[in-house]
This record gives structure tokens, C-alpha cells and sequence, in this order.
């Protein structure tokens, strides 16, 4: 038998679970570098930033009758932003540098 | 139970395989092989037999059916010959290691330049780095039966790995031999119904494959490393219940006839064998002492039964047709496995490489006493003359 | 022997908000910000439904989502050689209609789609997705078309734009254009003659729902089916990455890209331009065709001015003949 520390343990014949929900082992959120924002105030619910995200990264809350941003994996393309159909997204630097000082939106 | 017919080895192979309950079928025609796709393709359109059979579109593609429908939890099965092995190659890896027990036939086939459908062993020899199970018939009977042992060795739990299942194209792929069929309720009873772990099913997702990094990459060699390990006790097993439920003696690895008192053997896979067989009653009758170490699995090679064998000999002719051009020993490939098997043994016979049934050419008795002489020969002086005779071409002594 | 037989009708979306929310490729893949093949394939599984099975031939779709041992799919999936995505769907089409017949499986025939790039559709791949079409197996062969083989760094395919910059056709003194050979028709390569296929489509991520109902139009047809989805690649292309659907809706005003059905013999046109912008319009957004001239252009333009020509009727496109160089 071969000794193959835990942590390098690979599934057998390379069969992995299907993710549910998202897929946790590919983080893509620190990839941005600007982040879209949302003015609920100006949304009007077109659905092109749910339908047009790559990443699924807007899904509409039904209940709350918003658009949710899904800030772990959001790479920051601005697709959604470019496809708004208001004024409702804009950008943002996803470092917001203000008098010499890193101060990060919402921690990570 | 069962009875007693006479059938081609390809005729053999695919009663085999519909005794063997398989699901899906991938044909593409090319000789020597294409005669048992022709046989299952009537028992699918007579009702016999109840199987997807697939025209694939050249054998690559055969062999890509079937891993597709391997991972879906289908029973496989497919076949080619020659220069159709070598095209199929780039899927042979993928395959194994997706632990995948498809089941290859190959009529083997001398490979091209140019179209030559003589028989060597040259095509499915090639493919015995990527991680299949291997070996060869004698004969129809024994190709019947390494068909459904293979199935079962291949698709064990333990295991989980696609097989080679060949046979000399035209010696055993066109001529006739007895072959004793036994009834269906026996097969089932021995071949139990194919249950991969993990199968392409919406009910329960899973994927199949991901990308991996080099550091991944070596567990995944290990994973079949380790199988091959464990190859051998899964095949003993079988073997047994095999001889138990059809009445056969089939000894897993290696068979000897006429060992017990040789000094000399011819180490052979194959259909030649059957000639060897007789030309070593002749030479008995003459008083030379040999015999005969027929090899039935090449991959896993079982390198212990192997040295223990042979190493009771004082001289071992390995009768080879294949070609493995600028080989350490310039000849065949089994020489350089019997080799490395001896090794580490207490005692090492002389070993000699024969070229022979090059090209598809028959061995002739003369030729195998030709190769006895040089044995004999090797004995008297102590040495081999050469590590490599090619058969009929050589100057005389 | 009774063939299983998709009793399945999967319903057609009017409008964005008929679309389903349930997703079936799921956030977390190593693709690049803005990728056009992932947005179709996040499109194309929620189409499908939780009854699928992907195939994967190597490419962006199958190294980018599957980095490293985990995937976004939370259908079954599996890895396919580029060569051969076409026999591997065969397999498991094979497979299902047996299991089906012999009670080891229950349930509808599952979808059973080959995601493959251009190359992996026509190039590579076009035997095995031929013989697919030919053998009429119930699956859904969809080419998704980034124009080039960008998984291995942005190489030129049959697919390939005239005029292209790629790493394979950088343009130079001995070849100002960069690509001198004009593109392969992918859905009429199918169309002309494969008999067991009824349904042909093209589309692009640029219409979503369209999109999505050309999906499960390939899914209720039985038989074998073909979709050609444009879908733009801002590294390959060379454009802002937030532009991506622009481009995808610039290619179909400029007649770069035509949105049609074939479906049992009858074209059908989607999104047709009242107007076509000159093809320079799209052209000039990419930076992959920032070397051409005039010339080249034009050379682009009649080629596109001939494929239009004839609105219901493709023909076949004539290479325009070279024109000697001043």
C-alpha cells in the first residue's frame, strides 16, 4: 500500500460530487477589481443582470422582490452594469482608497 | 450442461459476449477482428441478443462509445485489429484511468506500413503501458472463456479496469477449434450483473474527469499503480471459480506441459502455442528434454510465477511475434519482461529471444526445432549464441 | 425493441421573466470575467433542467469550469477527449436506451448535450459529431463559438473570422491580414446531409431567451440536434470584458452573425436587422482586427453582403478572390 497523506487525497478516478448551490473549492470574488452597486431605488426588475451574469452572480430575492449580488464569487466584469436597463448599477473600486488608507466595503 | 460445438475464434468471442449479457456494442470494420461484430450484429437483429450495437465511425470512435457508455452503467464491448489499435490510442489512457471495464477484443494484425493481415502481436503490445488488463487465447475454447473471465476480473470492485482480450488474427480468429458452450444460468451465476459506483445518472450527479493539477496528477497514478497490485489475487479468484462452474483447469497465469522433467522451454502467448505443443511431442520422442510455459495474462505480467517457473529450466526460448525496434535486447518485448523477471532469481536459465510468425507467417515445426537446436546448444556451451534469432534468416551455425 | 422515446415537452419563454431561476451551472469557475461560452453554458443548463447530462470535450468549457477537481455542474458531467465529444454522447445515449429497455434505469431519457468549442465541433471533433448526426441518436449537439481554440492560448480554428489576429495567423509583412482563410458554416455543414436530423439552429448570447427556447427545441425534437451559439471571448477578441453582450448584439446588426432555424426543412429568421450597420462597426470594438485595411474590409463586407443576399435561402459562400496588392 502507498502512504498518500490526507490532505492529497484525490476521489477515485477523478469522480467528484456535483457542487449544490455554488462550487466552494473555486472562490472567485478576489479576482475584481471594481464591483458593481446597486441603487434599489432605480431597479425596475428587468432581470438583464440576473439573465446576463456569466457567473450567476444576481438572483432575484422573491420575497424582498430585489436583485441580491453574490459578493464571493462576482469577478467584476460590469456586464451587468452595462446591461442595465435604468441607471440602478454603478461600479465601484473594489479598494476604496480614501486619504492613504485600504478600507475595504464589507469584509471578506 | 451446455454442449460441444465448433467454432472460429471470433465466432467463440461473440457467444462469449452475448452469454456475457452485454448492453452496448461499438463495431468499425477491419480484418481480422470484423467477424465477430458480423456475428453479433445477426444475434441483435434475430432477437438473440439484446444490446445497443453502435456503427461507430472509425475506432477511435469505438473506443469513445464505449467509455461513454461504460460511465452511463452499460455493459461494453468492442474490437479492431492492426493499424485500427494504434488509431483508437489516444482513448486507451482515458479509459483506464477512469477505471472504465470496457472490454476490447483484438484479432491482432501485423501493423502497416503497408496492409499486411497477417497476424502479430505488435498492435495490442504497443498499447500495454496504459494501464489494461492483457492476455491472449490459444485457442477458440480459451477465447470463449478469457471473454466472460475478463468481465468479471475487469469489473470487480477491486479492479475496475478495461481489458485487452486477444487472439492470434486468422490462427485463432478464422480456424476452427472445439469450443464446449455452457448454458446462460451458469454464465449469470458467474458474471454477476455490472454496477460501476459512480454512474452518469441525473438522479445522483457527479462529474466525471475535472481538471487536475501534476500534483493531483501522481494520485491518480498511484490509484492505478495500487490496482495493478491488487490485480493478481482478483484473477487467482476468478480462475478458480471459473474452473469450478465450467468444469475447466485453467491455471491463472502460466500453464506448463511437459515441464516436469525439461531442461529446456519455449516461453510463448498465443496460437503458436499449439504448434510448439507438437513439435515438443516430437522432440521428446528424440530424446531432447523440453517443454513449454504458455503465458496467459501479459499485463499484470505476473512476474512471480513467472521467475519461479522458468527458473527451474537451464535454457527458456521466448517465442515472440512482436517487434519493439531498438529494444534492449533488439528483438521482442517479452524478452525483456522474462528478463527483468528473472532478475532477482536464486537461479537464472539462459534466455534467448525467437523471432517468429513475423508478418503473419506460420511457425513451421522444422522451425521450432531449428529453435530447440539453438537450446540445446546453449545448454552444451553455457551461453546463448545470440539474445535475438530471427527465424529462418539467420546464418547457419 | 422499443427505443425510448422523449415524451418530454419542455416549454418555450416569451419573455426574461419566464425565465426559470433554478441554476444548474453554478457560480465558482475558473472562467475569465465576461466569458460568453460560460454565460451560454449557464443559459444552455438552465434551459435543460435537472434530467441532463453534459459532455465536456477538452477546451475553455471543460479546463476553465473544471479547475481544479471541482465543477460547476450540478448535473452529471463528463470529460470528453476534444476529438470525440460526439462518440461519448453517443455511448451514453446508447447506454440510456438500453438500460431503459432492460428496467435497469427508470425514468424519462435523460438530455444528453455535447458542449463543444469550435474546434471540438468542426475541426477535431467533426467526425465524431458527424457520425453523432448520422446515427440519429437522441442528443443535442451544441458548438459554442468563441472563433478560436482559446483554451490553449487563442489559436486559430475553422471558425475563425477572416482577417483575424491569432497566434497561429499574426499578421506581418507576408501576411497583412493575419488569417487569409474565410470560416466553415458549422449549422450547414450539418443541414446539408445528415437525414435524421430535423432541427438546426443558430444563436447567441446576445438574445437570451431565444437562446433558451432553441435549447429546449433541440431537446423535445427527437433525434439528433444541432446548435451554433455565438458567444464572444473577450481575451481571444480582445475587447473591454463589460462589452461582451454588446458585441454578441453588434456581430447579428452587422450581418457578422445570423440568428435562424432550420426545423424539418424550413428556415426560420430571428432578430433580423431592419438595417445592416457596415461589418466595420463590429470590427473596429476588437482588437484582434485592429492590423486590417481597407481592403480587408471590404473582402469582409462582400462576404457578408453575399451570405444576406439571399434571406431564407443560404448559399454557398464563394471565397471572394484575391485581390492582387498595390
Amino acid at each position: 500500500m502507498f502512504v498518500i497523506p490526507k490532505e492529497r487525497e484525490v476521489p477515485f478516478a477523478g469522480v467528484t460530487p456535483a457542487p449544490v448551490g455554488a462550487q466552494r473549492m473555486m472562490i472567485t470574488g478576489n479576482w475584481r477589481t471594481y464591483r458593481p452597486v446597486i441603487n434599489h431605488e432605480e431597479c425596475n426588475l428587468c432581470m438583464n443582470c440576473v439573465i446576463f451574469c456569466p457567473d450567476a452572480c444576481w438572483q432575484l430575492n422573491e420575497a424582498e422582490d430585489e436583485v441580491v449580488w453574490n459578493y464571493e464569487f462576482c469577478k467584476g466584469c460590469l456586464v451587468c452594469m452595462n446591461e442595465c436597463t435604468t441607471n440602478a448599477l454603478t461600479k465601484a473600486h473594489e479598494l476604496d482608497f480614501e486619504g492613504g488608507v485600504v478600507r475595504l466595503e464589507k469584509l471578506f | 450442461m451446455g454442449k460441444e460445438v465448433t467454432l472460429s475464434g471470433t465466432a467463440a468471442a461473440s457467444q462469449a459476449v452475448k452469454m456475457a449479457r452485454v448492453d452496448v456494442i461499438c463495431s468499425f470494420p477491419i480484418r481480422p477482428y470484423t467477424a465477430v461484430m458480423m456475428e453479433l450484429s445477426k444475434m441483435v437483429a434475430n432477437g438473440e441478443l439484446d444490446a445497443e450495437f453502435v456503427h461507430g465511425e472509425g475506432e477511435h470512435a469505438q473506443l469513445s462509445v464505449c467509455y461513454g457508455a461504460s460511465a452511463a452503467g452499460a455493459r461494453t464491448f468492442t474490437g479492431s485489429s492492426g493499424v485500427g489499435v494504434t488509431y483508437a490510442f489516444e482513448t486507451y489512457s482515458p479509459i483506464s484511468g477512469a477505471r472504465l471495464p470496457v472490454q476490447m477484443m483484438i484479432a491482432d494484425r501485423t501493423l502497416d506500413p503497408p496492409g499486411d493481415f497477417g497476424s502479430e502481436h505488435t498492435d495490442a503490445m504497443s498499447c500495454r503501458d496504459q494501464g489494461w488488463l492483457m492476455g491472449w487465447a490459444e485457442t477458440p475454447q480459451e477465447a470463449f472463456d478469457n471473454h466472460l473471465i475478463n468481465y468479471r476480473v475487469g469489473e470487480d470492485p477491486r479492479v475496475m479496469l478495461p481489458q485487452f482480450v486477444c487472439q492470434d488474427g486468422y490462427f485463432v480468429s478464422h480456424l476452427p477449434g472445439k469450443v464446449k458452450l455452457p448454458d446462460q444460468a451458469q454464465v449469470d451465476d458467474f458474471l454477476p450483473p455490472y454496477k460501476p459506483p459512480h454512474p452518469l445518472d441525473p438522479k445522483k450527479p457527479v462529474s466525471h474527469g475535472p481538471q487536475i493539477r501534476p500534483d493531483q496528477g501522481v494520485i491518480m497514478d498511484l490509484q492505478r499503480a495500487q490496482a495493478f497490485l491488487d490485480v493478481p489475487k482478483v484473477i487467482r479468484e476468478v480462475i478458480d471459480d471459473y474452473n469450478r462452474i465450467f468444469g475447466r483447469n485453467y491455471s491463472p497465469f502460466v500453464e506448463e506441459y511437459q515441464t516436469d522433467d525439461a531442461e529446456v522451454v519455449f516461453f510463448i502467448q498465443g496460437a503458436h502455442a499449439l504448434t510448439a505443443r507438437n513439435a515438443i511431442r516430437h522432440l521428446r520422442a528424440k530424446g531432447l528434454k523440453i517443454g513449454l510455459v504458455k503465458l496467459r495474462f501479459v499485463r499484470p505480467f505476473p512476474t512471480e510465477e513467472v521467475a519461479a517457473v522458468l527458473s527451474k529450466f537451464k535454457a527458456v526460448g521466448v517465442v515472440e511475434t512482436s517487434t519493439s525496434y531498438g529494444g534492449a535486447m533488439r528483438g521482442g518485448n517479452l524478452l525483456h519482461e522474462v528478463r527483468a523477471a528473472l532478475y532477482d532469481a536464486p537461479s537464472r536459465p539462459l534466455t534467448t529471444s525467437f523471432m517468429a510468425g513475423m508478418g503473419g507467417e506460420v511457425i513451421r515445426l522444422e522451425e521450432f526445432y531449428w529453435m530447440a537446436e539453438m537450446l540445446a546448444a546453449a545448454v552444451k556451451s553455457g551461453k546463448v549464441g545470440k539474445y535475438v534469432y530471427w527465424v529462418g534468416f539467420e546464418a547457419a551455425a | 425493441m422499443a427505443v425510448a422515446v422523449k415524451t418530454q415537452n419542455l416549454p418555450g419563454m416569451k419573455k426574461i421573466r419566464d425565465i426559470p431561476k433554478e441554476e444548474y451551472y453554478l457560480p465558482g469557475h475558473r472562467t475569465c470575467a465576461g466569458c460568453g461560452p460560460a454565460l451560454q453554458y449557464k443559459l444552455v443548463a438552465k434551459a435543460a433542467g435537472p434530467n441532463t447530462i453534459f459532455i465536456g470535450p477538452t477546451g475553455c468549457m471543460y479546463v476553465a469550469n473544471s479547475s481544479y477537481l471541482c465543477t460547476p455542474y450540478a448535473v452529471p458531467w463528463i470529460h470528453a477527449q476534444i476529438t470525440n465529444g460526439g462518440a461519448v454522447a453517443s455511448g451514453i445515449e446508447a447506454a440510456y436506451q438500453v438500460l431503459i429497455r432492460k428496467g435497469k434505469w427508470e425514468g424519462e431519457l435523460p438530455n444528453v448535450i455535447v458542449m463543444a468549442g469550435d474546434g471540438g465541433s468542426v475541426d477535431i471533433g467533426l467526425q465524431a459529431m458527424s457520425a453523432m448526426m448520422y446515427r440519429g441518436h437522441d442528443a443535442l449537439f451544441i458548438c459554442y463559438d468563441n472563433e478560436s481554440y482559446a483554451n490553449t492560448g487563442i489559436q486559430t480554428s475553422p471558425t475563425t473570422p477572416y482577417g483575424s489576429n491569432t497566434t497561429f495567423t499574426p499578421p506581418g509583412p507576408a501576411v497583412p491580414e493575419g488569417k487569409k482563410l474565410f470560416p466553415k458554416d458549422p449549422p450547414q455543414l450539418v443541414i446539408g446531409g445528415h437525414p435524421a436530423v430535423k432541427y438546426v439552429a443558430t444563436a447567441s448570447v446576445a438574445y437570451p431567451v431565444d437562446l433558451m427556447n432553441k435549447v429546449r427545441k433541440g431537446l423535445n425534437v427527437q433525434g439528433p440536434t444541432f446548435l451554433h451559439i455565438h458567444a464572444p471571448c473577450p481575451k481571444g477578441w480582445k475587447f473591454d470584458e463589460s462589452k461582451t453582450i454588446d458585441l454578441a448584439k453588434l456581430a447579428i446588426h452587422t450581418g457578422m452573425w445570423i440568428l435562424y432555424e432550420w426545423d424539418n426543412g424550413q428556415y426560420k429568421y430571428q432578430h433580423k436587422p431592419r438595417e445592416y450597420k457596415p461589418v466595420g462597426e463590429y470590427l473596429k470594438l476588437q482588437q484582434r482586427f485592429a492590423h486590417l485595411t481597407e481592403e480587408h474590409i471590404a473582402r469582409i463586407q462582400a462576404f457578408v453582403d453575399a451570405k444576406l443576399k439571399a434571406p431564407g435561402i443560404p448559399v454557398a459562400v464563394p471565397v471572394p478572390p484575391p485581390q492582387a496588392v498595390a
